[in-house]
């Protein structure tokens, strides 16, 4: 049992990392360290995906003289640079709603904006 | 045989390119925007039409992107259930003509053209989801779609517009989390990315994994489509919006999550590997407390669109509990609700938003009699009334008795009283709203030197109202054309 958890540390890293967000995104009252978690939560899953794909011992899949097997799976990193430049845009929206939030009522604490309602 | 030409690709491919050129077609001019806006989804809807012939002779095919074979490459595949474009190009055209006297008052000239901008692009993203055959593809349109969706939301500048985003916003990012988690494990368990090559290859895989993938990803599209307990986002986002983003978010956004599932199912069932009845189970739960509990809220609720949400909730809880009822007719119905009911919703968002550009109010108490100043409108409003509680001829009282008579097939009689049950639910807060527009008298007799509304928010509803009356009429055209999907779908259980 343990010794299965060590083989697949970065898995069980990743899962504890999820649930740390999760816990942030809904116990913090503060849009920004809400979305803080958010983020880490983006993160724990892109480290998941790319974790997937790493071989013991494997190069990184450049064809050429002295390439050898084995390689890493590339694709993996290839969907997480995608999912990187979404993780971007939704930080850039949730911000600037942030922002608009400030100018609109002074406060970012979900407590408070509840009560302005 | 007729050699087609590579119509999927341009689905996608002409709505996407135009959405980002929209700002610098439109060079501030709001007029631009409107007639490019409109000329993009007249395109998109001829090339669905033409997709949607050829599905309905041929059966499903697929557009294999940039040459490389599936699973190799992403696969476009359309088949019945993505004939849910039609609907997406419908209500996309109607909400551009809806839009455009209306954000005029809503928003800064300037700005328009970037409203356009983001509502094709949710509506572009809509439409790709719809045809994807790539589970990764299926997260990145999704999440085109999500992001383009919160920030229409926040447009209107209201008061609480972007408090409403925010909590959408957050909401709708941990459930894409949670279905691309799935996918990576989805990923690691078969190697592969195209849904039919997963299916396939699902066989042998860990049991453990394979029923938390299931879980999370199914997990993920209740959030986006508001299922009971995870619903807490929907009604400030969907009230707030500008009206004609009610009716797309209502009528289309929350449908994503179903096409999802649909998707899931598709691959649960075809593959075997997983078995589903717990699921089911979880989801004909959820359903049929979505439907009391959405009605229940939108009795006491005095803002008409706030009403309008929460109704949408309850309708969700109809589609969401024939899918897990997982009997011919109870999908059938929840196939054919995803259609019906964004025609419906839409019709009573948009005669409701034009009552609140006309009047410019929006409780029921201040708009008591307000039918006697704009009797075409709230004409609309109540075919759009009587359609969603189900009475016939009006297109939500097949979708309803399928699904009555698939709970009824499952052996489960139960849920079809809870449906008929919320039905009465809603009969009540229509009946509310009707006679408040109606019968009541004025609180304000200023309400009846209003005037009807103009006509392009008028004609966009009456439309809309009428194709309610057909599609009541002509039901039976929906019910047979997503039959053989059904059939397919269902035959691994052994004939449902």
């Amino acid at each position: 049992m343990l010794q299965d958890l060590w083989h697949n540390l970065d898995y069980a890293a990743s899962v504890v990392l999820f649930c740390i967000g999760l816990y942030t995104v809904i116990t913090k009252s503060n849009l920004i360290k809400k979305f803080m978690g958010l983020n880490i939560m983006e993160t724990s899953v892109f480290a998941f995906i790319v974790a997937l794909g790493v071989v013991d011992g494997g190069d990184a899949p450049i064809m050429g003289a002295g390439a050898e097997a084995p390689f890493i799976n590339p694709l993996p990193q290839a969907l997480i640079l995608t999912g990187i430049v979404v993780a971007v845009s939704t930080t850039a929206l949730a911000l600037s709603l942030i922002i608009r939030i400030w100018k609109q009522t002074g406060t970012i604490e979900a407590d408070e904006l509840r009560g302005m309602e | 045989m007729i050699t087609w030409p590579p119509l999927l690709a341009l689905l996608i491919a002409v709505p996407m390119t135009s959405a980002v050129l929209t700002p610098a077609i439109a060079r501030g001019s709001a007029r631009r925007a409107f007639w490019w806006a409109l000329a993009v989804m007249s395109v998109a809807s001829i090339i669905a039409a033409m997709l949607i012939i050829r599905v309905s002779h041929e059966g499903p095919f697929s557009y294999v992107v940039g040459g490389w074979v599936a699973p190799y490459g992403i696969e476009l595949r359309f088949d019945e259930f993505s004939a849910a474009i039609a609907i997406i190009c419908l209500l996309g055209t109607l909400a551009i003509i809806f839009s455009k006297e209306y954000v005029t008052h809503a928003i800064a000239e300037p700005r328009i053209p970037y409203y356009y901008t983001l509502l094709l692009l949710n509506l572009m993203a809509m439409i790709g989801f719809t045809v994807t055959g790539d589970l990764f593809n299926l997260f990145v349109f999704m999440e085109i779609l999500s992001l383009s969706g919160y920030a229409l939301v926040a447009v209107s500048g209201e008061r609480i517009a972007e408090m409403a985003a925010f909590k959408y916003l957050v909401m709708g990012a941990v459930s894409s989390l949670l279905v691309l988690f799935s996918i990576g494990l989805l990923y690691a368990l078969t190697g592969s990315l195209n849904m039919a090559d997963v299916a396939e290859r699902l066989d042998g895989a860990a049991a453990a994994p394979l029923a938390v993938a299931f879980a999370c990803i199914t997990l993920g599209f209740m959030v986006k489509s508001a299922v009971f307990p995870l619903h807490v986002w929907l009604p400030d986002a969907h009230a707030i919006a500008p009206s004609p983003i009610s009716a797309v978010l209502s009528g289309l956004v929350v449908k994503v999550g179903i096409i999802g599932m649909l998707r899931v199912y598709q691959i649960a069932y075809s593959s075997g590997a997983v078995d589903m009845t717990g699921l089911n189970t979880v989801l004909m739960w959820l359903g049929a407390i979505s439907i009391v509990m959405g009605a229940f809220f939108a009795v006491f609720q005095d803002d008409i669109k706030l009403m309008l949400a929460y109704s949408t909730i309850s309708n969700i809880g109809y589609i969401v509990m024939g899918l897990g009822l997982a009997s011919t007719y109870g999908v059938i119905g929840a196939s054919v609700h995803v259609f019906n009911h964004a025609l419906i919703k839409a019709t009573l968002f948009l005669g409701a938003g034009a009552i609140i550009h006309q009047t410019g109010k929006r409780t029921l108490s201040d708009l008591a009699g307000v039918g006697r100043a704009m009797p075409f409108t709230v004409a609309a409003i109540s075919i759009g009334a009587i359609s969603i509680v189900g009475i016939p001829p009006t297109a939500g009282f097949l979708c309803k008795w399928y699904i009555a008579l698939g709970a009824m097939q499952a052996g489960r009689p139960f849920f079809a009283f809870a449906l008929v049950f919320g039905a009465l639910f809603i009969f009540i807060y229509y009946i509310r709203m009707v006679n408040a527009f109606y019968f009541q008298k004025p609180k304000d007799p200023s309400i009846l030197e209003v005037h009807e509304a103009p006509a392009t928010m008028l004609g966009p509803t009456l439309l809309l109202a009428a194709l309610c009356l057909v599609m009541g009429v002509f039901g039976r055209l929906p019910l047979s054309f997503i039959e053989p999907a059904v059939n397919r779908l269902l035959a691994p259980l052994g004939g449902g």
